[in-house]
């Protein structure tokens, strides 16, 4: 997930050539990025393991989906291709979204990056009690 | 049941929120519409006669052509991070000239900015405005390019300020701005920032996004390279 958000968010170039760019203005951003990717890869795991392995509910993958689609979306330039597709695509409305994403970038991946520890809590705590041998 | 009404619910808020977006910027709408891209497809002529004025020797062999927002993160960046490396060692040596061409797609204040820019050119002012949009930019449509904040720039630039408001009330610049819009969608442009390099033969580069100095060193040295030094 760091590669990708790291290149959706202009951290990572591959064209014309491969090059990695975080100056000091922007080093606060990679550092959430690398937050919500670290918390996403143990908590969905995590979760994916209770599902399977457990046969629990899969209720609780919501929060930790949840907590890493808006760590993910939070902050991806909306004036990158992909803004650009939807601001082309579906107008004002799209304009405003990813404006918002854009201009609330920390408080939507700190807002995240809680939601995921969150889940890491609760799920710690879920797969503790469901492994405990009464 | 409870589950599946809170999602409801939330179903319901998120139609409420978008609905209210929507209206609250409608009249943003019918402006925007005018600038919705139409069929792109990549051309190896760029028109330039709508951009800015040249920053460097108009005789420089290469033609660094900038693709922009004002209101566009990536072009704060680069603006502050990359710009002055490229005019040191590429413009002011003579060897590259710099011309910005709008892409305003990201909000209502992206257009009259870059209205504003040449009204600020119709005093020879252009660079200065250029320079004061990119050192003073805030969030997107947050109010930081409002009229009045483009007249309060006009102002601290000591531009006569009867002929900029007059400029911008009239919308002079409108059609100017639109052509760079449908010329950079003509291009190709996805992103902003976007450079297209030209050399003096019309082979183009394309750098896209707010890259660093060393990107535009492994594009342009080999380019400049090939210049011919002219012996006195």
């Amino acid at each position: 997930m760091l590669i990708p958000l790291s290149i959706l968010s202009e951290f990572i170039f591959t064209e014309p050539f491969f090059i990695i760019n975080i100056t000091e203005s922007s080093s606060i951003s990679f550092m959430l990025i690398l937050g919500v990717s670290i918390m996403s890869a143990i908590v969905i795991p995590m979760n994916v393991y209770r599902i399977k392995t457990l046969q629990k509910s899969s209720s609780k993958i919501g929060g930790s989906v949840i907590g890493s689609i808006i760590g993910a979306s939070a902050g991806i330039c909306s004036c990158g291709p992909i803004g650009f597709s939807l601001i082309s695509t579906f107008g004002t409305v799209a304009g405003t979204a990813t404006a918002f994403l854009t201009n609330y970038e920390i408080p939507l991946r700190v807002g995240s990056i809680a939601i995921l520890c969150l889940v890491y809590y609760t799920t710690t705590r879920s797969i503790s009690s469901e492994c405990k041998i009464s | 049941m409870n589950k599946k009404f809170a999602i409801l619910i939330a179903f319901v808020a998120l139609v409420v929120v978008v609905g209210i977006s929507a209206s609250s910027y409608y009249s943003t709408l019918v402006e925007m519409q005018q600038y919705k891209p139409s069929m792109a497809k990549q051309t190896s002529d760029t028109n330039l006669k709508n951009g800015s004025p040249v920053l460097g020797s108009k005789d420089a062999p290469i033609t660094i052509i900038e693709f922009g927002d004002y209101q566009c993160e990536g072009c704060y960046h680069w603006f502050h991070n990359t710009r002055a490396d490229i005019i040191d060692n590429y413009i002011e040596t003579g060897k590259a000239k710099l011309v910005f061409v709008d892409l305003p797609f990201l909000g209502r204040d992206s257009i009259t900015a870059a209205q504003a820019t040449y009204c600020a050119e119709d005093q020879g002012r252009y660079w200065d405005y250029h320079n004061i949009l990119y050192n003073f930019q805030e969030e997107i449509d947050n109010g930081w390019a409002s009229k009045d904040r483009l007249v309060a720039f006009a102002y601290n630039l000591d531009m006569n300020l009867d002929e900029f408001n007059y400029c911008m009330d009239s919308s002079k610049y409108n059609k100017r701005v639109k052509a760079n819009y449908d010329e950079a969608i003509k291009q190709g442009v996805e992103a902003t920032p976007t450079f297209i390099i030209i050399t003096s033969d019309g082979t183009p580069a394309k750098i896209q996004g707010a890259q660093p100095y060393a990107a535009f060193l492994k594009v342009m040295d080999p380019l400049t390279s090939a210049i011919p030094i002219e012996q006195p």
